[in-house]
Formats: C-alpha cells, structure tokens, sequence
C-alpha cells in the first residue's frame, strides 16, 4: 500500500514539474519578447542573457568546463573516457548549473551597457570586449582534455569559407551582408578551431583564445543595428511570437517524427548492428525470404472452390453488366444488380489467391481487402438501416463500443469466441458450440433437426418467391442477388437433410458408425485463421465506418431526397442514386483512414498468435527483428516498407487538405 | 401481370410474405447489434466464474448462484498476476501527461498557425499535419535509442562526437512512452485544434487587438477558453488512444514490470499458456473499464473527435 501511495506522488510529482517546467520556459519567453515594444533595455538584456544561458549549457552539458571535477571523475578504458559520477543529486545540479548561470550573468550584463549607448563605435567597443572577456574565461575553464591543438590552415580556411556561406545567405535574403559574414566568421571560427584540430594536446592560452576571438566577433555582430524604431520592432515581435507559439511543437515533431524516420531510412541502409553499410541488402532480404512471399503453391489456387465460384459469380456480372449497359449504358452501376455479383467476385477471388499465395506482405494485403471492405460497407449497411429508426442510439452505441476496447483487450475477448476445446468436452466458445451443434443437428433426427430444417427451408421458400416475383415483374436483373442466396441456402440444405454427403456442421463418422463433435481451430488453423483475426478489427474499424457515413448522411440536403422522392424515386433507388454519391468523399476518407490503420496492425496479432501458425505480419515482423532479435537493419527496412505503402494515402491527404483549405 | 401485382398489394398471399420481408432489414440490423455484443458479453460473464466453470461449461449456461468474486480479487493480488493495480497507476502515469501536454503544446502551435502572420505559415503547416499518416514503427527504433544512449552527432569528416542530448536514463520508464506519445500526438492535434481555432470570428481579435492585445493575451484571454469543445474532443481521443496503447509501451517499457501499463500487463497473461488464463476476462474488463466510462458519458466529445480524425495514421 506504501508503494502506491508513493507511485501515485511520484507520478503526480513527474507531471507537475514537467507542466510547470514547460509553462514556465514559455510564459517566460512570452514575458521577454513582450519587453521588445516598449523596454528596449530590458529586452535587449534578456536576450543576450538568454544566449549565455545556451551558451554555458552547451559547454556544460557536454563536460567541456572543468570544475565539476570534484563530482564526475575521468577515467580512462580502452582508450575511451568516461566519467563516473559521484554525489547527492543537489550536488550534481549545482556542478552542472553553475557555468550556464554565471555566463547568463555576464551576457545580460554585457547586454544591458550595450543596450544604453546610442553610438554604434562604443557599442561595438563594449561588445566586443565584453563578450571576449566572458567568452575567453570560458576558454580558461576548459578540461585539460578538450583543449585544441593550433592549426593554423583550419582555422583560415574554416574562417573564410563559412563568412563567405553566411555573407551570401545574408545577401540572398536581403538582410545586412556584413552581419551574415560576422556571424559565419564566429562560427567558422568554432569549427576550425575546435572541430578541425586534436583536442586535448593544447594549451590554456589557445583555448582562451580560441573562445576569446568569436565571442569578440558576436559582441561586434550585436553592436551592428541601431535600436529598430516602431515598425521595427512590431516585425520582431510577430516573428518571435510566431517563434514561441510554434517552437515547442516543432521540436516534438522534430525530435520524435522527422529524425527518428530520416534515421530509420538511414538504418535502414546498414547491417543488424548498424556497423557496415549494406545499401539495399535488407530489403532484398525481405523480398527473396519465402517468408514474406511464397508462390510456390500458387497453382493451388485454380483447385480451390473459392476460385471457382469467383470466377462464376465474375461471368453473372459481365452478362447483367452487358443487359445493363444496354439499358442504361454503363457497365458498372451503383445499386446495379451487377455490383453485387462483381464484389462477391473480387472477395472470393482475392480469398483463393491470398490462400494459396502466402507470407507477410500478403497477408497484410488480406487484411487490408477484408477489413477495409467489410468494416466500410457493414458500417454503411448499420448506418443506413439504423437512420431514424426507434432504438437507433442504442444500436449505434452497441456497435460503436468496441472503439473504446484497447486492441489487446480485443484479442483477449475473441480469444474466448474462437476457443476451441477437445471434441470429447463441452465446446465453450460460442463458433464453436455453435458449429458442433450444428453437426450434432445435422446428423441427427429429432424434433430441433425439423425445427431448424424448417426455417431453413422457409427461407429458401422465401427467396424462390422473390426470384419469382421479380421475373413476373419483367425484371430478371433483381433477381440475380436473390439468386445467389439461394443456390447457397439450397447447398445448404442438400447438405443439412442429407441429400448429398453426411451433414454440415463439426462433426465426424468414425469407422464404427460413432459421431464424434468437430471443433474448428480458429486460431491455429491456416491460412483461414488469418481471416478470423481480421474480423477482431473488422469488429473495432465497423463502428468508426459507422460513425462516419452515418454523420455524412445526415448532411445530405434533404431538398435533393425530397425532389427524387417526388419524382417517384424507391427508397433504394434514393440511397444508391442520391444518398451514395453525395458521401462518395467521406467513403473515401474512411477508407483511407482504415487502410493506414491495417497496414500497421499490431496487437491482434501479436496477442492472439505472435506471427506463428501463418499470420505474419508487416509490422510485428518489424517488432520481432528489431526488439526481439536485435536485428535493427531488417527491422528498420521493414518499417520503411510499411512507410512506404502509406505513402500515396498521405500524398491524397495532402491533395485533399489543400483544395479544402 | 404487373398491373395485377400493383392492385392487389397487401391482400394476395404472395404480397403477405413480400411485405415482411421488408422488415427484414430491421431484423438484420437488431441481429447485428446482438452479434456484435456478445464477444463483450462473454467475457463480462466469464470474469465472474470460477477457472472450473470457465474451463466446463458455457458462459451462456451461467446460473446466478454460480458467480464470484475470486477473479477480481486474485487480479489486484500481486502474487497470482504482477499486480494489476500496478500497471493501473502506470496506465494513468502514461495517460495523464500524454494527455494533458500535447494539448497544451498544441493548442499554441495550431493558435500560431492560424492567427499569427509570418512567411512559410501555410506550407509549414501543411508540412507538419501532412505527417499524420506516418506509421508510428517508422519512428520506434531510433526513439528506444534515443532513450538508451541519448543522442550524439558525430560531424562528418571532423571525427568528433557531439552531445545533443545526453543520457537521460528514460529507457524502461513510464517518461519514455508519454515522451513517445507527445511527439507522435502532435500532427492530429494541431490539425484538429486549427479546423477549430482558425474558424473563430475574425471580428473577435480585430477588436481585441484595437484594445492593445498582445498575442499571448489574445490567446489566453480569448482563444482558450472559446476552444474548450474541441480540447475535450482532442483529450478523450487522445486519453483512449494512449490508454489503449500496446506498441510503444512495450517498445519503450516493456521489459520493466514496474513500468508496464495494464496493456502490457493482460498481453502477459495471455500470453503464458493458460496458466492464467481464468484471470483474463476479469482483467481485461478493469483495463476496459476507465475507457468505458470515459466513453460512454463523453460519447457527443469523442465522436467529434473521430469524426474530425478521420485521417489520423
């Protein structure tokens, strides 16, 4: 009970400071900048101080002052230094803060002088001087180890070239000339004189000098404009402002996006320590692993009954998309009777190839088709039934739900759907009850066999009345979806009252004539355990579908339903010519969002199988070279590759937000 | 013959059975929604049974008389399970500056870009929201680097190593994933507060600036609390998306039970080979249950916020 309470301070404690820290850097530069309008002085102070302040953290933070050494000890192994810290926390933060404090000190105060002179010589005098002084006592206070060799020819040529990079900037961006080569003389003297030569085998005086010199260059460097006038300093202020409201978020995009994926990208290049350059090794890897992609079973898939009930329902739809075209005069119609057949087509088409052709980047293809179809058009289907029906928030809610559910929590819910129990016990996961029973059903012969039976064949009754109905009514082209039901109701029932073979449902005849319960492996058994993890977030992504198209429908002019209506339009015929075409975007957008999320899917299958039993995917492929491996090269290409398939979404995004905007 | 059809609508046996077929569609849509409760269902019904009952019999046959409390109690138990109510308080350590700090941070920057005039202000912003899509695996492995080594720049050809940002030791700590969280939080963020915020009244500032205003008063005086719907809607989006996270809390704490969300925590579980596997349904429901609340008594804010995520990667 004490370690809570003590985490739960913790915790607070961690979030207070972190808030309050930041707030605090912010109000502050918000306070300096404010200062610029009508305190000169004070503004002119605090800048300069702050850049001492940057200036003292960079020598710090990098242990080049020396004077902390009573706290972090040098020591040498194997030719590297490290250092080992030493002392209470308090006292490690007064050896670490001292330096970036007295150096903010001393810029401010060199500031405020600079800041009361109107001349622009004596300014450049105090500048000069002051910032040398301070700089140059910096250079003193150097570790023995950091100190530079002289080298001469570095340092001119370092000089040279970066005034002359900074001069042009300067003139290219219409700003002062001589400002921009001061500014690069300072920092090209940096580099030459620190960045070029040895450290550690020179002296304290050229240290001293070697800081002495840019900071005399910077203090002439500030000197330079006169005080700005009105204008001036309203430019400044909305810069700055611009600065301080945006900085912070830049730095997280930067620090945690745009770095971390350029180095990704860079990573990417190298082998599984980062050590030697490979170039495009690991993604030739990815692509000749049978792993990520088998074919060579791919002729399997012409044997596969799936394929041939595609193919089947793929002649319905070009013999009612040429009836069609001859009445309306296109092919492909919304609401036509030959979509339907032609998306039981792609689906059954696309499920023989991704059965026969395995690995991880099919699999992520799968499951791009089956989630991305099925959550979209069930939530279509939901929102559209569910519109202005009594019970409509219920229903919403219900399948909304699950969006709230983490992913792991999910899993961990279908896991007890899909349990599958030996055949002598009580199946207790619902498919599984459901599908011995329907064996136990099918194979027996006693009053809930004809109950069922009956419905069954009810239903199919149903279905011949309407396919009958609709040929009476000379329109063989409704018939067509009718019709397919039908053919599968009446295998069914081929199947059920035994017709042909033993039954449907799990279940097996054994020699000696014993029916034995047939639980199917939903998790276990490939390639079609794929397709039940896929309904896991089939059940998640059809409630945010939902939500969507059910937002955009409401934003449908009713002017235009109203005018269909009166013009005699069915309700079927208003959703698919009026209602359909006006949410065309907003399908779009929800079909985008869901293929970004499956490209990257995680927890599912992480949870429910890890990748074993033929459900690899992309990116817990990716998890398991990286982290579980260590293989940082293959696991960054892979990374990049699931970078890569979203790329063309984000350019769309990109083309969408403009014309909005 | 279709004549006839259209007289004798509703009399004829045929027209009978045609018309409550068209009530199917209704039954379909009560039908899904029952379908789609029972995966909950089950597992709510499951948490209260004994590993015995789970392990024999359907949920479904469950008789009130046969439930306990058991699960729940061995779950905050830290003995039988690594202490859930642990990984609870990390949740909420993940959460709640995960939460709070990007909308802070973002709520300037989405201010910044819509009302502030400077050079670059449009393709800055599309630059930034244009992110939204990346996929967070490209930036997991250098991010776990960053929190184990710090990061240095070694200057090409001059051979020498810069410190940019030192050690921290953050790696395996519930500071590394909000750390995570905030960076990765900020494109949809800034998109969604600047839809808001950049559709205020012009009218609005123009006066308050007559007034004298500054931007940080304009900002905090007006902006903020005009914008409270639209934070709400980022915060429960955000609390969900972070509460719910597995990814970059394994990446970045997973291998420290201390630090370990509950997300992590029920992964475990179900992962060690039904050892404790009467445990998880009761888990899994103290895990889902903050979210629940939050969802269903803030529902209007987080479809809002759906609703405008829509392209969030």
């Amino acid at each position: 009970m004490g370690d809570t309470v003590g985490k739960v301070v913790e915790t607070l404690i961690t979030i207070v400071i972190a808030v309050s820290a930041s707030a605090a850097v912010w109000l502050i530069a918000n306070l300096i900048v404010a200062q610029g309008r009508n305190h000169w002085t004070r503004f002119a102070t605090l800048r300069l101080g702050i850049g001492g302040l940057l200036f003292g953290i960079i020598l710090s933070g990098n242990r080049i002052i020396s004077g902390s050494g009573s706290i972090e000890v040098a020591t040498e192994r194997n030719g590297d230094t490290s250092w080992v810290t030493t002392g209470s926390w308090s006292e490690r933060l007064i050896a670490w803060i001292w330096f970036p404090l007295i150096a903010m000190l001393a810029f401010a105060a060199v500031g405020a002088l600079m800041s009361m002179r109107d001349s622009r010589s004596e300014r450049t005098l105090i500048g000069a001087v002051g910032l040398a002084v301070v700089a140059g006592v910096g250079g003193a206070l150097v570790r023995e180890q950091f100190r530079p060799e002289v080298d001469a020819a570095a340092l001119a040529i370092a000089v040279v070239v970066v005034a002359g990079l900074g001069a042009a900037i300067a003139t290219l961006r219409r700003r002062d000339t001589i400002s921009g080569a001061l500014t690069g003389a300072a920092i090209g003297w940096v580099i030459g004189a620190w960045g070029a030569p040895e450290l550690g085998a020179g002296s304290s005086v050229w240290s001293t000098i070697a800081l002495a010199i840019p900071g005399a260059i910077i203090g002439v460097r500030a000197a330079r404009p006169n005080v700005p006038d009105e204008a001036g300093r309203d430019r400044m202020d909305r810069r700055s402002r611009a600065f301080i409201f945006l900085g912070p978020a830049l730095l997280f995009v930067t620090t945690n996006l745009v770095v971390p994926a350029l180095r990704t990208l860079y990573l990417s290049l190298f082998d599984r320590n980062s050590e030697e350059y490979v170039g495009l090794d690991n993604y030739r890897t990815i692509f000749t692993n049978p792993k990520s992609w088998d074919t060579s079973t791919w002729r399997d898939m012409f044997t596969s009954q799936l394929m041939w009930v595609g193919l089947a329902l793929l002649v319905l739809f070009v013999i009612l998309g040429i009836r069609g075209k001859r009445r309306t005069g296109r092919v492909i119609e919304l609401g036509s009777a030959s979509s339907g057949p032609l998306l039981g087509a792609v689906v059954l088409i696309g499920f023989a190839v991704f059965t026969t052709v395995r690995g991880t980047i099919v699999n992520n293809l799968w499951w791009v088709l089956v989630v991305t179809l099925f959550s979209t058009s069930l939530g279509l289907a939901i929102a559209v039934l569910a519109d202005g029906l009594k019970g409509e928030r219920i229903a919403k809610s219900i399948i909304f739900m699950p969006m709230a559910v983490s992913l792991v929590g999910a899993s961990v819910i279908w896991r007890f759907m899909y349990i599958a129990r030996d055949s002598a016990k009580t199946q207790t996961g619902v498919f599984n009850s459901l599908w011995v029973a329907l064996g136990r059903l099918s194979t027996g012969d006693g009053l809930p066999t004809l109950i069922i039976g009956a419905i069954v064949t009810i239903i199919f009754g149903l279905l011949l009345v309407n396919i009958a109905r609709n040929l009476a009514r000379g329109e063989p082209a409704r018939a067509a979806a009718p019709a397919v039901f039908a053919i599968l109701v009446g295998w069914f029932l081929l199947r059920y009252w035994r017709i042909t073979g033993t039954g449907v449902g799990g279940h097996r005849i054994k020699d000696d004539g014993t029916i034995v319960a047939q639980p199917i492996n939903f998790i276990q058994d490939p390639p079609f355990n794929n397709f039940w993890l896929m309904i896991v977030l089939v059940w998640i992504q059809t409630g945010f579908a939902m939500v969507i198209l059910s937002a955009a429908i409401r934003a449908v002019p009713t002017e235009l339903i109203e005018a269909a209506k009166v013009d005699g339009a069915t309700d079927s015929q208003v959703f698919w010519r009026v209602t359909l075409p006006q949410i065309g975007t907003t399908i779009g957008v929800v079909v985008t969002a869901i293929i970004v999320l499956v490209m990257k899917v995680f927890d599912i299958v992480k949870v429910m199988t890890n990748g074993n039993f033929g459900t690899e995917v992309l990116a817990n492929n990716m998890f398991r070279e990286a982290f579980s491996f260590g293989d940082t090269g293959i696991g960054a290409a892979l990374a990049m590759l699931i970078f890569i398939s979203v790329v063309p979404i984000m350019f769309l995004n990109i083309r969408r937000m403009q014309r909005e905007s | 013959m279709s004549d006839i059809a259209v007289h004798t609508r509703g009399s004829g046996p045929i027209e009978r059975i045609y018309s409550t077929l068209r009530r199917v569609p209704t039954i379909v849509l009560w039908f899904i929604v029952i379908v789609w409760s029972l995966p909950s269902l089950s597992v709510f019904i499951n948490s209260w049974r004994t590993r015995d009952a789970q392990r024999s019999r359907s949920w479904w046959t469950t008789k009130p008389d046969e439930l306990t409390l058991d699960n729940y109690e061995s779950i905050f138990n830290s003995t039988t399970s690594g202490g859930l109510s642990n990984s609870l308080l990390n949740s909420m350590a993940i959460s709640l500056p995960a939460t709070i700090i990007p909308i802070s941070i973002a709520a300037f920057a989405a201010y910044g870009f819509a009302w502030i005039d400077f050079k670059g202000r449009k393709g800055l912003f599309i630059a930034v929201v244009s992110l939204l899509a990346i996929p967070l695996q490209v930036a997991l492995i250098p991010l776990l680097q960053l929190y184990v080594n710090g990061a240095h720049l070694t200057l090409p050809w001059l051979d020498k190593t810069i410190t940019i940002i030192p050690d921290f030791n953050l790696v395996n700590t519930t500071t590394a994933v909000w750390l995570t969280h905030t960076g990765f939080a900020m494109p949809f963020a800034i998109f969604l507060l600047h839809n808001y915020i950049s559709s205020l009244p012009r009218d609005v500032f123009e006066a308050a600036r007559i007034d004298g205003a500054d931007h940080f008063t304009i900002f905090w005086r007006l902006v903020l609390p005009l914008s409270v719907p639209v934070l709400a809607a980022f915060a429960i989006f955000q609390f969900l998306w972070t509460w719910n996270d597995y990814l970059i809390a394994n990446t970045m704490a997973g291998t420290n039970p201390d630090a370990i969300p509950t997300t992590i925590l029920i992964a475990n579980l179900a992962g060690d080979f039904g050892m404790n596997e009467h445990l998880l349904p009761a888990a899994a429901f103290v895990q889902a249950f903050v979210p629940l609340v939050v969802f269903f008594s803030l529902q209007r804010y987080f479809v809002r916020g759906i609703l405008a995520g829509s392209v969030k990667g």
